[in-house]
């Protein structure tokens, strides 16, 4: 045997250890852990790409003792497949400690609703991730997807599922509730890639896209450096995007939670609020953006009563001029203004366009909340899981944001009312409620879908086979 | 947020593999004279080279493409192949395409697999030792502040 042919049957044997053992470990979560909407197919495509790819090594080893002249690109390409598993392994054991018991379930559910309602996105399938980076974040999909789709082409088995996101949460924050809103803002990004991606373009994002190249062409002429700045444009224009596509599905709730995050990652100091970089646009902007969307969806005028710390953050930041905004390449080269300037004059205004048109009106989860705010908020003051005294039950997002309300502004009532009065600056003490606080909310959502849907059966053969039983 | 390192390299790791696909198939139709990979490979590479010199989106029949638009693309395509090398695979393919049963192709089709092998030979490096954004671009950048 040639030593060539000898080297490339020990890289084949190697990759085919390691995807053997991927099998093998996606088979195990499957029978021992119970998942939320769509991980089991991701273990699914795992299962069907490591099968193909140790049929592709046999044919592999065959061509190389046929065509031993082809033993360099024999090695390149199973060197190629190597490096697309590592960074599917990226994603398997997130996806794999992402179980019921570690992540706040009824809200994941609820999000995977929300967003089959959204234009565009009907079959749309969300896969958990539990990542030890403290930071929330969206997998970026579409390029996974993109190599599965040539992958494909060498594996034809292997077919990765359509619509399929990776949402991926830090381990510490998995069972916690209101800073996990922050998901809405990473759907976001899941959206805006697939409605980018579909064929032909969605006609918003199409849109979106030709005012940004226009916009951009005027100013830079070079081939790299249109490619650049059109590359850091687009990052500016998802964060805003996602952050008023989580505000439309989830309302003020999320823009508390943003700013709980933020403050947690260090990202709300001065010096930073009115700073792009190359992959975020100025906190500042996001938020004033936020504060105009509140304000035109009328949330505004519907938590008016509400003054916590981060609302009042929030109408500060939303009034710093955007004269002020500065961009830096580095923390401390200063980069085009003229980038800024094109980006908040023709690209915003496109993105609040897009945003609007595919998400649904917030009138009536407005009303709802005005209607359900004050019920839900008695029954989280006598420390019960909210409910109402009618078979309608509360709407989520009505719950989400009077509970995180309650939560900002009336903690330490609650505390003060069940505890003996040293408790009152324990800090012990008020995590234990806070988390309470929070697990009383996911079970009056849990409790809210599953009437809801009870509802649903309403004049069906069920319902009629229940009611007899009942 | 989104962590761009990783989709950064992810575009490299999608320019290989496209490589791997085109090479497979042209080393298919040259070992074993296969060449029902051959035709939608190629057009693919073809569609995908023209849509660098073209501001033009892809066809509608050729949308599932890999389009060279993004940075890292462009920048591992210029790193590798020099502009006369870009139109010489643009040639080869379309005399692949034109008579892919003369048997003048195969060592045509052989230097457009030399020619695929350093494309995929570099997008894997780049893969492996990601670079910052190239001076050049970052200077241009600057000096427009």
């Amino acid at each position: 045997m040639s030593d060539g042919l000898a080297e490339l049957l020990h890289d084949a044997a190697v990759l085919y250890g390691f995807v053997d053992f991927l099998e093998e470990y996606c088979r195990e979560q499957e029978r021992s852990q119970t998942y939320v909407d769509a991980s089991g197919l991701f273990f699914r495509y795992v299962k069907d790409l490591a099968a193909g790819i140790k049929e592709e090594l046999g044919r592999e080893i065959s061509r190389a003792t046929r065509f031993p002249a082809r033993l360099p690109v024999l090695q390149r390409n199973i060197l190629t497949l190597k490096y697309y598993l590592q960074l599917l392994h990226e994603h398997i054991k997130p996806a794999a400690d992402a179980h019921t018991l570690t992540i706040p379930a009824p809200l994941i559910d609820l999000a995977s609703q929300q967003l089959r309602r959204v234009e565009g996105m009907s079959a749309s399938k969300i896969v958990i991730l539990l990542t030890p980076e403290f930071m929330y974040f969206q997998r970026p999909h579409t390029y996974v997807k993109e190599q599965a789709r040539l992958v494909q082409a060498i594996i034809p088995q292997a077919a990765f599922p359509a619509k399929l996101g990776f949402i991926a949460l830090p381990y510490s924050q998995g069972p916690s509730f209101f800073t996990n809103l922050a998901i809405y803002h990473e759907i976001g990004h899941f959206v805006y890639e697939e409605l980018s991606k579909s064929d032909p373009p969605y006609r918003g994002v199409a849109a979106l896209r030709s005012v940004t190249n226009r916009s951009l062409r005027r100013v830079f002429r070079d081939r790299q450096v249109v490619a650049f700045v059109s590359k850091i444009v687009e990052s500016w224009t998802q964060e805003i995007f996602c952050d008023l596509f989580a505000i439309r599905l989830v309302g003020p709730a999320f823009s508390f939670a943003l700013v709980e995050i933020l403050g947690m990652l260090g990202f709300l100091s001065t010096k930073d609020l009115t700073k792009f970089n190359l992959t975020h646009p100025a906190s500042a902007l996001r938020f004033a953006e936020h504060v105009s969307l509140l304000e035109e969806d009328s949330w505004l005028k519907a938590i008016e009563q509400f003054e916590p710390e981060q609302k009042k953050l929030l109408e500060r930041l939303a009034k710093i001029p955007r004269a002020k905004y500065r961009f830096y390449v580095d923390d401390q080269a200063l980069g085009p203004q003229s980038l800024v300037s094109t980006f908040l004059a023709s690209v915003v205004p496109a993105i609040r366009k897009l945003v609007r048109e595919i998400t649904t009106e917030p009138t009536r989860a407005v009303k709802r909340f005005e209607q359900d705010r004050q019920s839900i908020e008695d029954c989280l003051r006598v420390g019960v899981v909210p409910h109402t005294k009618t078979s309608r039950p509360p709407d989520p997002v009505s719950i989400i944001n009077a509970a995180f309300c309650f939560y900002l502004t009336s903690l330490p009532k609650v505390i003060g009312q069940f505890e003996e009065p040293e408790a009152k600056n324990d800090l012990r003490i008020h995590s234990l409620w806070a988390k309470r606080l929070e697990m009383w909310t996911m079970k009056a959502i849990e409790d809210s879908q599953v009437q809801d849907r009870f509802r649903k059966l309403k004049g069906t053969a069920l319902w009629s086979f229940l009611e007899k039983k009942s | 947020m989104s962590p761009m390192d990783l989709q950064d390299r992810a575009q490299y790791l999608s320019l290989a593999l496209f490589s791997q696909k085109v090479v497979s198939a042209l080393m298919e139709y040259v070992d074993e004279d296969k060449n029902d990979k051959l035709r939608p490979s190629l057009n693919e590479a073809l569609a995908s080279l023209r849509s660098t010199q073209t501001k033009r989106a892809l066809p509608r029949s050729q949308r599932g493409a890999l389009a060279f638009t993004s940075y890292e693309h462009l920048r591992t395509l210029d790193e590798v192949w020099s502009s006369k090398d870009r139109a010489n695979a643009i040639r080869m393919m379309q005399a692949i395409l034109r008579a892919p049963r003369s048997r003048k192709t195969k060592p045509v089709a052989n230097n457009l697999i030399d020619l695929f092998s350093k494309l995929q030979d570099q997008a894997l490096w780049n893969f492996e030792q990601p670079k910052p954004v190239s001076q050049k671009v970052m200077q241009r950048l600057c000096q427009m502040a």
